[in-house]
């Protein structure tokens, strides 16, 4: 009979973390704004039909799904992890140092005085320079040790994306890319203040 | 930080939208499965049925009912809890209330209205 062909549902899926000492939650229709002594953060949930909400003293909060599928069910750990993340950034930042690697022709990275852009020189020899701008949040700086830059920030998804960003513009072109390794590469992720965990 | 505490749950008192009884208010008197509900208005002159979720819109207002509490029992409960006048008074229950009185004014009623305004 293929009268119950559709998934079943799942009447209450639920999950909550605990909010650390200052910070701050706040959540309105799926926004939420997170507070923290490096700053702020804001993101939303709109495009997801969740029960965002924070306990009145602030300390918990709390994702719930009701008669969810297996797509909406995996969504409420997904918003609890992106929390997560910006609490993390607002207390401790994020910071991703990555190094130039070459074989031959040295990499000369340039950083504008502000930190929010960069200009790649010599990449395999090439003439032709390659610029990237940062993400707003996101500040570029040498580490002091020789060809390693570090992006500091305090959204993941900014610091994270304009990591990429710079090593997509450093791609190997008409070579063999298992033999030309050239290019700037994420090597190490942390945080800019020094992370308890 | 709005409020997500209106759940569909025995005693929660909902208005009836559309269809037979539109513009009421009854009580859940169980909960048979995700989409129906068994409703009970004696209060309000709704019938014992079962109803759709899709017809329904939560109220604030919930009654302390045993699950599949019978009509007396729903009436009891309901006159102790005031429910009637508690939901006279509030804005919900007003707004369509001058919606009912507007749309029923004779041109009698308009004319007494717009010199009543000036």
């Amino acid at each position: 009979c293929p009268a119950t062909l559709r998934a079943m549902k799942v009447i209450k899926s639920a999950l909550s973390m605990k909010i650390p000492e200052g910070v701050t939650v706040e959540s309105r229709s799926r926004v939420l704004r997170v507070k923290g002594k490096r700053g702020a953060l804001s993101r939303s949930f709109r495009h997801l039909s969740l029960d965002i909400k924070v306990s009145p003293n602030g300390r918990t909060l709390t994702v719930e799904k009701w008669f969810g599928v297996h797509k909406e069910l995996a969504a409420v750990r997904t918003v609890i992890t992106h929390v997560r993340n910006m609490i993390k950034g607002v207390t401790y930042g994020f910071r991703y140092k990555m190094k130039s690697v070459y074989a031959h022709f040295p990499i000369n990275m340039v950083i504008s005085k502000a930190g929010d852009s960069i200009e790649i020189r010599n990449f395999l020899g090439e003439k032709n320079n390659r610029t990237v701008n940062m993400l707003r949040g996101v500040t570029v700086s040498q580490t002091g040790v020789k060809d390693e830059i570090q992006l500091d920030g305090n959204d993941i998804e900014a610091v994270s994306h304009s990591a990429a960003l710079i090593q997509q513009c450093c791609c190997v072109k008409n070579k063999d890319i298992r033999k030309f390794l050239d290019g700037v590469y994420v090597s190490e992720k942390s945080t800019v203040l020094a992370s308890d965990d | 930080m709005g409020k997500l505490d209106k759940f569909v749950e025995v005693g929660r008192v909902a208005f009836i939208a559309n269809g037979k009884d539109s513009g009421k208010v009854c009580a859940i008197a169980e909960i048979i499965d995700q989409n129906r509900v068994l409703i009970d208005g004696p209060c309000s002159g709704v019938r014992r049925q079962v109803c759709d979720m899709k017809r329904l819109h939560l109220t604030r207002f919930c009654i302390d009912l045993p699950h599949s509490a019978r009509t007396a029992v729903v009436r009891r409960k309901w006159t102790a809890a005031k429910l009637d006048e508690k939901w006279k008074e509030t804005s919900w229950a007003k707004k369509l209330e001058s919606r009912r009185l507007r749309t029923n004014m004779s041109d009698f009623d308009r004319f007494k209205l717009a010199r009543a305004k000036q």
